[in-house]
Order: structure tokens, then C-alpha cells, then sequence
């Protein structure tokens, strides 16, 4: 049998499942990248404690910070973005942890420009905000985190090693 | 052109009509298809623990990471969920699943269970407007599962075939015709 629509399903069906190889090609091109390939960080620091303050029964803090990180050796040529986010960790006694993202920001591997983040007395996009009144006094952790986003192919995470990460500890006192 | 194709259709399916020996293989080959499916979906359930192994981007609200028509792949199978991570979430008394990043976790001491809060990449604000009126944070429960991988542009076939409900009939019937009409030997 040898129809039109004979050779037609063929030509389709077979473009399909090259399409798919050369994906999971791609998808596996770069696996291991991140072992030889990782992001500089320099500094992230808190700058500033803008305020502490108790805001409809649950503590707020607003604060700044100071950021500067190369994320150009995480991109490869399978990487559409990076999500880069800035996590706030701390322990209260209602929670055993809590993380908290208090920054975050998308850099496009077709703007290589925003791929140097060089940022001082940034203020936070998201506010430190408690599930209680559990705030005041407590020691915050500060860490920088990102998400690879491939074109294709599998997501994976990466993150600052927790022993260069910064801390500072929050007033007793509401301010 | 077109008669030409139907008319030698019509005479294939007729002659498989006619020939029953031939009609019992061609039908068991169409239902092996069909199981084939349905085991390997059944199958990848069971690896993920999700109950929707694979949807279909259909918002813009994590562009430009995802666009509507990417398939992302989930696993439900680890039990903690970390912030940062892109997840599949149902919110009660709502069909449409939302895939969203988590903003928030906060670990509660004595029972160790998570409340989160998440938020679309693309959105301006977190997603306490889209959860049911009064909640506040998702439960573990309510994720369907982490997004591990994504693949592009093959989710448009999904969101054609939902926009335009006449395109699934026509499709289904031709493939099974095919597999019905195609012979090897």
C-alpha cells in the first residue's frame, strides 16, 4: 500500500520522533554542567532594617540588601533563564523553619547584560512577614538560590553553599 | 483526488469487512494501541504518585519560562517541597490545575506539616486571590506535583483539540482507520 496518506502518516510520524531525539539529545547535551560551571557569588548582605513592626497581628520587617553575583556559568546553550531568588530562613517557635523569598528576579539568556547582578540597598520585593508575632530577636539567614529553566530537557536547582551564606539578627524591640 | 482516497478507503474497509480473520487482527492490533496507552499512563502514575503525571501550560502566568502549550512532567513522589520550586496545584471546587512557584514555606514544629504560599512568575502579586475564598495557604496535599521536566509546542495539540471538540472525532476516527486499513503484509 503506498497512498498518499500511507507515505504522509510516514513523513509526520518520522519527523515527530526525530523531533523528539534530538530533544532528549539536547536535554541530556549539558547534564553535569553545573559540577564545573558554577556561579560566582560575591556578596548578599543585609544593607539596612528599614522597619519591624507588628502589621494586622503578624510581625513585618522591611529591609534592603546588597547583591552582587556573575550568573554567567550557569548558562548553557539549552538554558532559556535563570530564576534567581533571595531566601530569608528562620526558626520561631510556632514553625520548625521558615523560608521565605523576599526577592527574586528573572535574567533571560537572550540579555546577557542582566546576567552580572550588581545590586546595593536593593529594598526587599516581598516583605519578611511572620505567620505570628515571632519576629523580634530572631537570627535571619540570607541566602541566594536559582532555578535553571531549560528550552527543553529537565529543571534543576542550584544554590549558595549554606556556609558562605550571611546572617543578622533581627531588634528585640519593634522599630 | 479526495473521492479517489475515500472511494479506495470505503473498498479497504469493505474488503476487511468481508475477510473476518483479517478484521479480529487488525481490531486487536487497534485495542493493543489503545491499552498501550493507557498502561503506560497508568504506569507513570504509579512512579510519580501523581495523579496528573504530565499537564499541559495553558496560562501565561509563568512566561517566559513556560508559554501555554508546554507540557511539563511532575513527581509527586518526594514529600518535601522546597521554595523556589515550580508546582502543580488544585485549589478546591476548581477544575483547571495552576502551575506556580512557591514563595513561601513555613514548617510547622509539632506536626511538621508545610502551609505555602505561591506566586506565577509573571504575576504582580502572590496567589491569595486565587485560592478559595478565606484560604489563606495550600497543604501539601493540595499539589499534584513538582515540575521536573518540559517539553515545547507539544501541548498545542491539547489545546486545539479542547478549543475545538469537532478536531477529537475527526482525529480519533482517522488514526483508527488507519490502524484499521493498514495492512503489513
Amino acid at each position: 500500500m503506498h497512498t498518499v496518506w500511507v507515505r504522509l502518516n510516514g513523513v509526520v510520524f518520522f519527523g515527530l520522533t526525530v523531533l523528539l531525539c534530538l530533544s532528549c539529545l539536547a536535554a541530556i547535551s549539558k547534564i553535569g554542567h553545573t559540577s564545573s560551571h558554577a556561579p560566582v557569588i560575591e556578596k548578599l548582605e543585609l544593607k539596612s532594617l528599614r522597619s519591624l513592626k507588628s502589621h494586622g497581628g503578624v510581625d513585618r520587617a522591611l529591609l534592603s540588601f546588597d547583591l552582587k553575583a556573575d550568573m554567567t556559568p550557569a548558562f548553557h546553550w539549552n538554558i532559556k533563564q535563570l530564576f534567581v531568588y533571595v531566601v530569608a530562613s528562620y526558626e520561631s517557635t510556632k514553625n520548625r523553619n521558615n523560608q521565605i523569598v523576599i526577592w527574586d528576579k528573572i535574567v533571560e539568556s537572550i540579555h546577557p547584560e542582566d546576567m552580572m547582578i550588581e545590586l546595593e540597598n536593593v529594598f526587599v520585593k516581598y516583605a519578611l512577614v511572620d505567620q505570628g508575632d515571632e519576629l523580634r530577636g530572631k537570627d535571619v539567614k540570607l541566602q541566594l538560590m536559582w532555578d535553571h529553566m531549560p528550552i527543553t530537557g529537565l529543571l534543576y536547582m542550584g544554590e549558595q553553599p549554606l556556609s558562605e551564606a550571611s546572617s543578622f539578627t533581627l531588634p528585640t524591640e519593634y522599630q | 483526488m479526495i473521492k479517489d482516497i475515500i472511494d479506495k478507503q470505503v473498498f479497504e474497509l469493505k474488503k476487511l469487512w468481508a475477510n473476518k480473520r483479517q478484521l479480529t487482527f487488525q481490531v486487536l492490533n487497534l485495542a493493543m494501541i489503545v491499552f498501550s496507552a493507557l498502561m503506560i499512563w497508568k504506569g507513570l502514575m504509579f512512579v510519580t504518585k501523581s495523579e496528573s503525571p504530565v499537564v499541559v501550560v495553558l496560562s501565561g502566568s509563568m512566561e517566559p519560562a513556560f508559554q501555554r502549550g508546554d507540557i511539563l512532567f511532575l513527581n509527586n513522589a518526594k514529600h518535601q517541597v522546597f521554595v523556589g520550586d515550580v508546582v502543580v496545584f488544585k485549589i478546591k471546587d476548581r477544575d483547571i490545575p495552576i502551575v506556580h512557584r512557591i514563595l513561601k514555606v513555613h514548617t510547622d514544629a509539632d506536626s511538621g506539616e508545610v502551609e505555602l504560599l505561591t506566586k506565577g512568575d509573571n504575576n504582580r502579586v502572590d496567589d491569595r486571590g486565587l485560592y478559595a475564598p478565606g484560604q489563606l495557604w495550600l497543604k501539601r496535599e493540595d499539589i499534584l506535583g513538582k515540575a521536573v521536566g518540559t517539553l515545547r509546542y507539544v501541548g498545542m495539540v491539547t489545546i486545539a483539540l479542547n478549543d475545538y471538540p469537532v478536531l477529537k472525532y475527526v482525529l480519533v476516527g482517522m488514526m483508527g482507520l488507519f490502524v484499521l486499513t493498514n495492512k503489513e503484509g
